[in-house]
């Protein structure tokens, strides 16, 4: 009985000896973005991010396979900064009291749905609908129900919408709040939203398939998801490899950085 | 897209076969220093377990072993990853790949362990009661009389548990190493082409597996000429 209760005091030790070492990451040294010279950059694999933090003078670019892993190393220290889309950093800004961004935008870029090279026809009718959306103001509805002031009520579809040309495959990862993340069984966000209105004007049921984001793109040329809308920016390296739909939103990349003590 | 434009493309373009070149080397390092790491401790509990079992000693140094061959080999190995890096290194400067060295070596240990534990039940109890009663020590009866035999019998498993770690060290990536699987993926994220990314890491695990298998044959020839059972 004795050895059993050391050996518990020991287990428990372990544990309370590693919650210790989780307090106390280094100060903030990134101030501008000059300051990013020389130090090490959380990025999340394959976003334009990655690509644009491979370009930073001796900057050594960590490729995490979520933005949320590339914060948590952010929070303990592991790297200095962290390239990331700006919605998206408002939102872990908003859950993570110790992270702030700086004032100064990294690079500007535009979403857009992605669309299987040979699929002309579907970026016709997506632009179209996309068009109407815009006219009628439910994309800005679908916006400011997830990050405006007032957030007002979230899309619902009609009841009586048309089906009648079966599921659209989307491929997207959702890890991506406030563009598409989880809640629950669901996926929720601007895209997710923005996809259902797009499929309720088109005739179609949309099918939501969850993956890795650098696996975004490749789903799409190799036709296992229809459509690719995962707040894919517009490069020149993925137009040669896919289709985009008229651009939907105009962002901008951010640097997030350990809050100042 | 001809093979060879696209084999330019993922490859010599912007020197992307460096990330394969280098993705090797870290992957070879981290198999390396977790094979050491997991054989040194696979063999310390593997020992404890049969002392206990053998002569009674060694009671709590037994139940830990238990547990950590328990906790080991009941959660995924990138589990145990993620744990050590996210939560037991939280806040200290340790560099990754030593990270992913202690992890998979860690995990490596409990089925070192367990081989090397049947290796030393399937010596006969005859050879360390004949060893005793020569009027040799426990421990030099072990050391000398018992391990040799055993070594013998599970070299090769051994030698598997070693090549087992290494296409278990693919999943390092998952905290931003750059090995050689991540290597493909970087490539694969800029090309977008997934065939030649893909198959070349493959094909670069399998040709490393097979010429550990053909040591791992060697091996067990030789072994079998020297044994006289």
């Amino acid at each position: 009985m004795r050895t059993k209760s050391a050996v518990c005091m020991f287990i428990a030790a372990a544990i309370a000896g590693a919650m210790l070492s989780s307090c106390g990451a280094p100060e903030n040294t990134v101030h501008s973005v000059d300051d990013l010279k020389g130090k090490t950059i959380g990025v999340q694999i394959g976003t334009t991010g990655d690509t644009l933090a491979g370009d930073i003078e001796d900057g050594k670019v960590e490729k995490y396979n979520k933005y949320s892993d590339a914060v948590q190393a952010l929070k303990q220290g592991k790297v200095d900064a962290v390239i990331i889309d700006k919605d998206t950093a408002d939102v872990f800004v908003g859950k993570n009291s110790d992270v702030q961004l700086l004032d100064e935008g990294f690079a500007d870029e535009s979403y857009a749905i992605a669309i299987n090279l040979d699929n002309a026809e579907l970026q016709t009718q997506i632009n179209g609908a996309l068009a109407e959306l815009d006219k009628e103001g439910t994309l800005k509805a679908i916006k400011d129900s997830y990050d405006g002031e007032e957030k007002g009520e979230r899309y619902k579809s009609p009841e009586n919408a048309d089906r009648s040309k079966g599921t659209l495959v989307m491929a997207t990862n959702a890890e991506f709040p406030p563009y598409e993340s989880r809640e629950g069984d669901e996926f929720v966000g601007i895209d997710v939203d923005m996809m259902n209105a797009v499929c309720d004007k088109l005739g179609y049921q949309l099918k939501i398939d969850d993956m890795a984001f650098d696996s975004v793109i490749p789903a799409v040329q190799s036709h296992k998801a229809d459509v690719g809308v995962a707040g894919l920016s517009v490069t020149e390296d993925r137009k040669k490899n896919v289709l985009f739909s008229d651009e939907y939103t105009v962002t901008h990349l951010v640097v997030m950085v350990r809050k100042d003590k | 897209m001809g093979f060879s434009e696209s084999f330019k493309q993922n490859f010599i373009e912007a020197d992307r076969w460096k990330y394969l070149a280098d993705g090797l080397l870290t992957t070879l390092e981290i198999t390396v220093f977790a094979v050491l790491i997991g054989m040194a401790l696979g063999f310390l509990v593997a020992i404890v377990r049969c002392t206990y079992k053998k002569t009674g000693k060694l009671r709590p140094l037994d139940i830990i072993c238990r547990i950590y061959l328990t906790v080991i080999r009941g959660t995924p190995v990138v589990v145990q990853l993620l744990i050590i890096y996210f939560v037991i290194f939280a806040s200290v400067p340790i560099s990754k790949t030593l990270v992913a060295v202690i992890a998979f070596g860690i995990n490596s240990g409990a089925y070192v362990a367990e081989i090397v534990r049947g290796g030393i039940m399937a010596v006969d109890n005859g050879q360390l009661e004949a060893g005793r009663s020569l009027g040799l020590s426990y421990r030099r009866t072990m050391l000398y009389i018992v391990l040799p035999q055993a070594l013998r019998t599970v070299l090769p498993a051994l030698a598997n548990e070693c090549i087992v770690l290494l296409k278990e060290t693919s999943v390092a990536g998952y905290i931003a190493i750059a090995d050689l699987t991540k290597g493909g993926d970087i490539i694969r994220s800029q090309t977008f082409s997934p065939f030649l990314p893909l198959i070349s890491v493959a094909v670069i695990y399998l040709v490393i597996v097979m010429f550990l298998t053909y040591l791992v044959s060697r091996l067990e020839r030789r072994l079998a000429v020297n044994g006289r059972r």
